[in-house]
């Protein structure tokens, strides 16, 4: 397991190795630098030096491995759109509030999710089955912003129940800055989506497991409803929730620049698109990493996930054959 | 729009009076301040009708898209904190709302025989928050900072770019030919300011609107960023930094140092940052006090439009006299061919985009490049015969150039510069427009920012067919047909109109004549069709009904109210009436 664990983790610094190669050659092949001015360039001798002063005068080859030469120590340069401040610092501000976020919204799509799907399954074709299955899909269908607008219209402009916009700002918090009334509405937006894919995925599971053979010898055994759920049903309907739900967890916790930009939070989110658009090289290296990092651990950790759940599972066997 | 064509005539006079002589200003300065020893901080002359001073409190929106590193004009002009900008020091001159160049840190100006040195004096007793003295030294620090190549100013084109007016070495400086030392900005004691031109150009002084300043001392100490930290920022404005978290939130109280112009009757003021396509939702919850024009969507003008409160608090100004047109390659076919030119100027049915697209609110037909209004500006719309809507004219032109009924004209691909939904639709429509005069295909191309001005700069152009706006940087002529000449980013010559600006431009001493000629190059812009104008934008702000204040809500003399472009006594003026 442990040997397992080590070459994946090597796997997945060749991974980041090529994905630093591949982002790295895509944005400097796009037309427009990060200092092409809008209304007149700047003179060359000006153009020369801020080149200078961040190294792209150099070839984009040796741009490269300056870079990695000091990624690989933590360095990622300095933002072109934050020029006072580090990358490192920026990521490490700003992820931090889309983490909070994330894993709210993480706990609130998953829990409910899960009880939704579980409850449906149960109750498989009955009106609160149609229900949930007709939420999930106007839930992965309808776009978060859209989903954002509705609630900030309703429930901030319309009702003034809740404040549209802020992260830990409202003043009305069960915990110091956390856990505050201007949480609800980002997390809710944020969550529909997901949690009508948990939803999906868990009612689905549970309906196959429900109907196979192993299921009904525990019941014609004489166990309790409640233990057949809870010890063939669920354990067993795991391993396909885990595969298709685990990839949703590295979307939310690298933020949405639709949510936050709709609810005033200062978080990572919009940094994937804005570092684009401006060209800001050591941004985008970075957040491209950072994602590919976190798919990365997230698929290892789901691996590691199967072999608690199915005892079956042996990481890195050999195979009998 | 009801405009006064005598009143105009006369307030531009005034401002090139301004230019040419030495004004006191003491008259004028005394109306809009009180003395040095009443200034307090915050609530600073409050009328009678205004909140307490402690609720003198503004809240205004900042877009949290945008790509901002600083509040000095200084250090990065496109890249300022957009709505809590140029706060922190007061210009050498302001723009009162009739465009007229009035003192602000100057309190005179004079210029020699010669026509090209120009001293400013600047007023006695103005410090820094920390309690420095603000000296000529400050300003020349300031214009050295810019111009040094290092510093890779973002604006150091428009002191080339207005060529006789342009400060005296300033293009070898920026191009590291020889040391800031060498830039025609002199202080000669503390409270005199030189400036030195490359040529005689009267609308200096009106230039000087952009002279924002840094402290000297601050940027030794800290750098060009020293205003990004409360700790190290330091005011010669009416504000101070006191909160600092961009994306977020940024909050500035008054200076209780400030010993300018335009001393503050708010407390503070509060940037709240939000997405641009909620500002008006944050407006109608009562978040945020203020929503610029540009951020108010066709639905919201919709709702704007039939709210008695909210129509009468939206105050519609002529902004910085903002054009959309569309720009050719007149240097390769088909638009080398003048007929295919004026086959698009008469094919745009500017009427009806403004009418549905645009909304009468937010602008009006264009058939010139000049705004209404703009000196120099055709007011009697005797150029409209030249670029209007004409379909069967168009048509005509068209069949002249070789395509009758459109039968053989290339597909055109038109680019836009990363617009926004809006103004996408109006391109989108003006594209349609002379497709479906012309029978000819047009597709509209979004393309990002820097792709567009890539593509736009290049020479030769790579950009065949584009559409843009352009608003002025300062109050005169030589700006906005400036932009035209054969050397700008237009790839449209008329070695005619050339020179009839670059004469225009140096003219001194018979305002008429320059006046006329300037009319007389637009002309043949227009007739010429180096573009085909669209729309002038009218520009605005919404207000809570409880802002007030004399600077937006009085009328200037051509009946037009709100924020008047240069007019920076706002920020000293504006207050919370107790109708909060």
């Amino acid at each position: 397991m442990l040997g397992y664990i080590c070459g994946r983790i090597l796997a997945l610094m060749m991974i980041l190795l090529a994905v630093s190669v591949i982002v790295f050659s895509l944005m400097h092949s796009v037309p427009g630098g990060p200092f092409d001015e809008r209304k007149g360039r700047l003179p060359p001798a000006a153009k020369a030096n801020i080149l200078k002063k961040y190294g792209l005068d150099q070839p984009v080859w040796k741009q490269y491995i300056n870079y990695m030469s000091h990624a690989v120590r933590f360095d990622f340069g300095i933002p072109y759109q934050r020029p006072h401040t580090t990358v490192a610092k920026l990521i490490g501000k700003s992820w931090a509030i889309t983490v909070q976020v994330g894993l709210t919204t993480i706990v609130v799509a998953f829990g409910f999710g899960i009880l939704a799907g579980i409850y449906a399954a149960y109750h498989q074709n009955s009106w609160v089955d149609t229900l949930v299955t007709f939420v999930s899909s106007l839930g992965v269908t309808v776009p978060n912003f859209v989903v954002a607008m509705w609630l900030i219209l309703i429930f901030a402009v319309s009702l003034d129940w809740l404040p549209m916009g802020g992260w830990g700002s409202s003043g009305q918090c069960l915990i110091d800055k956390y856990f505050c009334t201007d949480w609800i509405l980002p997390v809710v937006a944020y969550a529909i989506a997901p949690m009508a894919i948990v939803a999906r995925y868990t009612r689905a599971s549970i309906v196959e497991v429900m109907g196979e053979d192993y299921v009904r010898t525990a019941r014609a055994k004489g166990l309790s409803e409640v233990k057949v759920m809870r010890k063939h049903v669920f354990r067993n309907a795991q391993i396909p929730m885990v595969t298709a739900l685990g990839t949703e967890i590295p979307n939310l916790i690298t933020g949405s620049i639709f949510i936050e930009s709709t609810f005033r939070i200062n978080g990572l989110g919009k940094y994937f698109v804005t570092s684009t658009l401006n060209r800001d090289y050591p941004m985008i290296m970075a957040t491209f990493l950072l994602v590919a990092f976190l798919w990365g651990i997230l698929y290892l950790l789901t691996d590691i996930a199967y072999t608690m759940i199915d005892p079956r599972v042996r990481l890195g066997a050999k195979s009998l054959s | 729009m009801k405009l006064n064509e005598s009143k105009r005539t006369s307030g531009w006079r005034r401002f090139l009076k301004y230019s040419k002589k030495i004004v006191g200003g003491t008259t004028l300065l005394s109306a809009l301040c009180l003395t040095p020893s009443a200034v307090l901080a915050g609530g600073h002359g409050l009328p009678k009708d205004a909140a307490p001073a402690d609720q003198q409190v503004l809240r205004v929106p900042c877009d949290n898209t945008r790509n901002e590193v600083t509040f000095d004009f200084a250090v990065a002009v496109y890249q300022r904190y957009e709505c809590i900008a140029d706060l922190f020091q007061d210009t050498l001159v302001d723009l009162d709302k009739d465009f007229n160049v009035i003192p602000a840190s100057a309190e005179s100006w004079s210029v020699d025989a010669s026509g090209k040195v120009w001293t400013f004096k600047l007023r006695e007793g103005l410090q820094w928050s920390d309690g420095t003295p603000l000296t000529a030294a400050d300003y020349e620090a300031t214009f050295r900072y810019s111009a040094d190549p290092s510093s890779a100013w973002d604006f150091t084109w428009f002191y080339s770019f207005i060529g006789a007016g342009g400060i005296k070495n300033w293009s070898k400086v920026i191009a590291g030919e020889m040391p800031t030392s060498a830039l025609g900005i002199r202080a000669v004691d503390d409270l005199t300011l030189e400036v030195e031109t490359e040529g005689v150009f009267p609308p200096l002084p009106g230039v000087m609107k952009f002279a924002f300043l840094l402290s000297k001392k601050a940027l030794e100490a800290h750098g060009p960023y020293y205003n990004n930290d409360p700790d190290t920022s330091v005011s010669a404005g009416p504000y101070v930094l006191t909160e600092f978290d961009p994306g977020n939130r940024i909050v500035v109280e008054a200076n209780p140092n400030y010993k300018g112009y335009r001393p503050a009757r708010l407390q503070r003021i509060e940037g709240i940052y939000m997405s641009p396509a909620t500002f008006f939702t944050a407006f109608q919850q009562g978040e945020v006090d203020t929503v610029p024009y540009e951020r108010l969507t066709p639905a919201d003008f919709k709702v704007i439009e039939s709210d008695p409160v909210l129509k009468n608090n939206y105050l519609r100004h002529f902004g910085d006299f903002r054009t959309d047109y569309l720009l050719f390659d007149t240097y390769t076919a088909p638009f080398n061919d003048l007929n295919v030119r004026k086959a698009f100027a008469y094919a745009l049915d500017r009427d009806a985009i403004v009418k549905n697209v645009y909304g009468e609110i937010k602008a009006m037909p264009a058939h010139s490049m000049l705004m209404p209004g703009y000196p120099a500006s055709d007011t009697k719309g005797e150029l409209k015969q030249y670029q209007t809507f004409d379909c069967p004219k168009a048509k005509k032109h068209l069949a002249d150039a070789g395509y009758p009924d459109g039968k053989g004209f290339p597909a055109q691909e038109m680019w836009l510069r990363g617009e926004g939904p809006a103004m996408s639709a109006v391109y989108q429509a003006s594209a349609a427009s002379i497709a479906q005069c012309l029978n000819i295909k047009i597709e509209v191309s979004n393309k990002d920012g820097k792709v567009y001005m890539d593509a736009l700069n290049a020479k030769p152009t790579q950009l065949t067919l584009g559409a843009v706006s352009y608003g002025m940087d300062f109050l005169d002529p030589a700006n906005l047909l400036g932009i035209w000449v054969s050397s700008g980013r237009h790839s449209w010559t008329n070695e005619k109109f050339d020179s009839m600006v670059a004469e225009a431009s140096n003219l001194v001493g018979d305002d008429k004549k320059r006046e006329q000629m300037f009319r007389d190059a637009q002309k043949i812009l227009v007739d010429d069709v180096g573009g085909v104008f669209i729309a002038h934008r009218w520009q605005g702000d919404l207000f809570k009904p409880y802002v007030q204040g004399d600077s937006f809500r009085v009328p200037d003399s051509n009946g037009i109210s709100g924020k008047h472009w240069g007019n920076d006594w706002y920020w000293g003026n504006v207050y919370i009436s107790n109708a909060k």
